[in-house]
């Protein structure tokens, strides 16, 4: 074996091991993440939930309390108030449930009716040779698509249920002893690595915190102007819609789009009069102006400086990879690798002496 | 037996030793036992072998070092006007003690001024501009005594480095009043 000749090739060697076990535990614990089951999603939400609550623990650890009796007073607290009020709508949304599941079938005869005169309509424009059915093709998919997802409701709930329970526990820890995990990460970094790669690390952590707070914070805005809309104008399932609305609007630019479809497809079902469906279009109109008017260029905007062009090609991407938590993840990944990218770009060559 | 006690007492040991070298810096020690545990947990322990840099002139700096054990050396790259090749010039040997690279919690993405290179076996202590905040943030109090401390580190080297100027001042008017 070949003996290291001076002291720099010592050096040299001992960084690159550092390096190797340092980007070691990290693929080791993203593979971790994306490989067990419930895992990514529990992580993220514990993520989601550590941005939301940490900053709540420290104010209270300004105020002398002890920062694991902050946050477990806080857990708790938390997990009583989800309890009592899982408790308390869990009869309603039971019931909203079996009120969905027995009118489905309505539903898609309603929505198969409305695309025969559709069809209808079409028919003197179609060419002659082709025949093909709109409708029929819809009435074979639908029906079987929706009896396979309230059969796969328990599933559902079962998974949903575990990640309600993991992400908590998760995220309890990230608040309590986060600090200690990323400082013993971090002593592996190698010394000429160490500056860059802690300010990277701070930078991408503050940037995420703020990210989060902002999104979550419009798209409470948004559900909550969606849902008086709506109950002002008397549409059904004014709840349901506007969480849809408030969830959808974390994707930026295609979200509020997808937010509108049950919303229209129910007006549409229901023969809404035109005045009704301006109405209608009004309150998610409204919502949108408030959201793009006031809270992306107050909040949102200064935190992630990404092209809209970018924006749209990130989300494909994510939405391509990983489906819909793709889509909800993408510009926030996307915004980390360009802090990261171009932090170490900056170290590499914006070099004064 | 020794060995294993010497194991087992090991991670407390080197707590108590931070927490003695943390009470014994100039810009912590006016914290009380409690604020001193805190500000161990937010502080880095990082061992250099002999000839490591620490940090490089020119590099972006995110916080400064204590000397827990070792020394340092603080040497300065520049171009003399007659030459064209960089010089080093050694600057000075810090110690067990000491701290360097102050400068940087205060700035915003504050470039290093000279290099520092360990030239035995070092352990430092970094504490980094984000610990700072953080301190700030979660512990005001404590975050506000070391600040005060540093107020008045930074305002001991600007005037050191102004009789510093206004000597070399004097003596380049007394050189050019000679030639």
């Amino acid at each position: 074996m070949a003996r290291p000749t001076s002291r720099e090739q010592i050096l040299r060697r001992q960084s690159f091991v550092r390096l190797i076990a340092f980007l070691g535990v990290i693929g080791f614990t993203f593979l971790i993440i994306l490989q067990v089951e419930n895992m990514l999603v529990s992580c993220l939400l514990a993520f989601v939930m550590s941005y939301i609550i940490g900053p709540i623990v420290n104010i209270l650890e300004r105020k002398n309390v002890d920062r694991v009796l902050a946050t477990t007073g806080l857990f708790v607290f938390l997990g009583l108030g989800v309890s009592v009020t899982g408790y308390l709508t869990f009869p309603k949304v039971s019931n909203s449930l079996q009120s969905m599941q027995s009118e489905a079938p309505k539903y898609i005869e309603g929505v198969t009716k409305l695309i025969e005169t559709i069809e209808g309509k079409l028919k003197p424009l179609q060419s002659t040779g082709i025949k093909f059915s709109l409708s029929d093709k819809i009435k074979e998919q639908l029906l079987p698509a929706t009896e396979h997802f309230f059969s796969n409701l328990p599933g559902v709930l079962k998974k949903l249920f575990t990640v309600l329970l993991l992400a908590p526990f998760f995220a309890f820890f990230m608040i309590k002893d986060g600090r200690h995990f990323s400082r013993n990460l971090l002593a592996l970094v190698p010394n000429n690595l160490f500056e860059l790669t802690y300010n990277i690390y701070h930078q991408i952590n503050d940037q995420m915190g703020q990210f989060i707070r902002a999104r979550l914070m419009e798209a409470g805005i948004v559900g909550l102007v969606t849902w008086l809309g709506l109950l002002i104008i008397k549409f059904p399932f004014s709840g349901p819609l506007s969480v849809i609305a408030a969830i959808t609007n974390l994707i930026p630019y295609i979200g509020p789009v997808i937010g509108i479809i049950p919303a229209l497809l129910l007006a549409m079902i229901n023969g809404l009069s035109p005045f009704d469906m301006s109405m209608l279009l009004l309150v998610y109109f409204v919502a949108q102006l408030i959201d793009a008017a006031f809270i992306i260029p107050v909040v949102v905007a200064k935190i992630v400086d990404l092209h809209p062009v970018t924006v749209i090609v990130v989300i494909i991407i994510g939405a391509q990879a990983m489906g819909v938590v793709g889509m909800l993840i993408s510009i926030p990944v996307a915004s980390a690798m360009k802090v990261t990218i171009g932090t170490i770009f900056r170290y590499l060559t914006d070099y004064r002496v | 037996m020794n060995f294993v006690w010497e194991n087992i007492f090991k991670k407390d040991s080197d707590s108590k030793d931070l927490m003695h070298i943390l009470s014994e810096n100039y810009l912590f020690e006016t914290l009380s036992k409690s604020e001193l545990k805190f500000v161990k947990e937010m502080v880095h322990v990082r061992n250099y072998r002999p000839g490591e840099v620490v940090f490089r002139q020119g590099e972006i700096g995110v916080g400064m070092y204590l000397i827990a054990s070792g020394s340092v050396d603080i040497l300065v790259e520049g171009i003399p006007a007659e030459k064209l090749e960089k010089q080093t010039v050694f600057v000075t040997r810090l110690g067990a003690g000491d701290f360097f690279g102050e400068l940087s919690l205060v700035e915003e993405n504050g470039r290093r001024t000279a290099t520092a290179v360990s030239s035995i076996e070092t352990k430092l202590i970094g504490f980094f501009k984000p610990d700072l905040l953080e301190i700030v943030e979660r512990n005001p109090s404590t975050g506000v005594k070391i600040v005060t401390r540093l107020s008045e580190v930074l305002g001991k080297r600007l005037k050191e480095t102004t009789v510093k100027v206004t000597e070399l001042k004097r003596e380049l008017r007394i050189q050019t009043e000679k030639v």
